[in-house]
């Protein structure tokens, strides 16, 4: 057999495989060390298969690299000193782990951010609930206070028309048709104003109205009506040289003189 | 290098690292077809040839010959000792170049063409050979037994298509 023949049979690529037996391997490894022709051919061979292994290479996780080096004696401050001088593959891979961090980073940052603007989006919209409550609260508070302190302000104001010694205070007592009834009436004959305030009364259909007279002349003329449920005084129409007061029930709106069965109040003037 | 390797020089073990560990995790990956075995696999590899450097005889080929034949009998031994059947492997191996050849484009950034691309260039018998050995850890013999071909057919299409690699991967 020829060296040609020899090749040809694959025996080269067997031994390149570690597929021969240790009788054949020693045989090969004669012929080798014989022939040059034969050792240029295995050297083909051998590079043909570096160049395949290169062309199907997979680059491994640095963890690997550092777990081997790790287990050499003496091999651990290599590694971060040759790290700086690796081969150009070995430098794109170190960029494309930076990107790979960097990646890694930007998704971790979005999701961190993206919660946290959930997160205050929710605060805020509670905040913004809590602060419509808030101002509904405040003004209610302030129609309240509105509320408290103009009913304040009448009942100074009615105060100051009790305590007035320019105001002469009339009392209505009940008639037979309610015994009970107590009114009075707060009139300042300078300014002729008349003002009412009710202790007791019966309450009336909402067809009816109460119905101030002014007894006038020996006259019935009339003051204004007025329903029961009012607290404090009153304001009536303004009344000139009356001698007495009485109230009666009249239809909603009043009438242009009393129907005396109805008459609930009355009280004369007392003589100054 | 060799030197520094026969000499314990770590520095050298880092440089063989740098250089080779892609090209045997490549074929590893391939036979073991699992990523934490096959990390395992290349750890105990570098190991080895730290440890057994001695037995490196330059006069009987190149150093990653050598190494590349540790690296695939070492694979094969993984695999055989997890009980991997053939069967499975057959099934899954049109996936798992495809698979791994993007992995390994993406990371390798090669200027020429992908292992797919090389691989379809050979005819359909040498295609056969170079994926059970390379790809897939069978050994020749073991070809030749499970799939009814002459061992020395084996041999040859195994030669015919080194050859073919060698024009393709433009080896001199």
């Amino acid at each position: 057999m020829n060296i040609q023949e020899y090749i040809s049979t694959g025996i080269l690529e067997a031994y390149v495989l570690g597929e021969l037996t240790e009788a054949e391997r020693a045989q090969v490894e004669k012929n080798i060390s014989m022939s040059p022709e034969l050792k240029a051919e295995l050297s083909k061979v051998e590079e043909t298969l570096e160049a395949f292994a290169m062309k199907s290479a997979i680059k491994p996780r640095a963890e690997v690299k550092a777990a081997i080096m790790d287990k050499i004696p003496g091999a651990s401050k290599i590694v971060s000193r040759q790290e700086n001088a690796e081969t150009k593959v070995v430098e794109l891979s170190t960029q494309f782990n930076y990107w790979k961090y960097a990646a890694a980073a930007s998704i971790a940052f979005a999701l961190l951010t993206s919660y946290l603007a959930f997160n205050y989006h929710q605060r805020w919209v509670d905040t913004q609930a809590n602060l419509n409550n808030l101002i509904t609260q405040n003004q209610q508070m302030a129609q309240n206070y509105n509320t408290v302190n103009h009913k304040l302000d009448k009942i100074q104001n009615d105060l100051s028309i009790i305590e007035s010694i320019a105001f002469t205070k009339v009392v209505l007592k009940g008639t037979s048709n309610e015994p009970e009834a107590l009114a009075a009436i707060y009139w300042n004959t300078a300014t002729e104003e008349v003002f009412l305030s009710v202790q007791e009364l019966k309450g009336i259909s909402k067809e009816n109205q109460f119905q101030l007279w002014a007894i006038i002349d020996g006259q019935p003329v009339d003051a204004g009506v007025f329903d029961g449920n009012f607290a404090g005084l009153l304001k009536m129409k303004n009344i000139k040289g009356a001698v007495a007061f009485a109230v009666t029930v009249e239809p909603r709106g009043g009438k242009e003189s009393p129907t005396l069965e109805t008459m609930r109040l009355m009280g004369p003037v007392a003589k100054s | 290098m060799i030197k520094g390797l026969k000499a314990r020089n770590p520095a050298s073990l880092d440089y063989l690292y740098d250089h080779y560990s892609a090209a045997m995790y490549g074929i590893i990956t391939r036979v073991v077809k699992n990523k934490d075995v096959a990390e395992e696999v290349l750890q105990d590899v570098f190991l080895k040839i730290w440890d057994k450097i001695d037995a490196y005889d330059s006069s009987k080929g190149k150093l990653f010959t050598w190494m590349l034949n540790i690296a695939r009998n070492q694979a094969i031994d993984k695999t055989r000792s997890k009980e991997i059947s053939k069967g499975r492997k057959t099934d899954d191996i049109d996936n798992l170049v495809g698979k791994i050849d993007k992995a390994d484009y993406s990371e390798q950034n090669v200027e020429a063409i992908g292992l797919s691309e090389v691989l379809a260039k050979l005819n359909n018998d040498q295609r056969f050979v170079i994926e059970k050995l390379y790809l897939e850890g069978y050994t020749q013999s073991e070809v030749a037994e499970e799939f009814n071909i002459p061992l020395g057919t084996v041999k040859t299409r195994t030669r015919m298509a080194m050859i073919e690699l060698r024009t393709i991967l433009k080896v001199n």
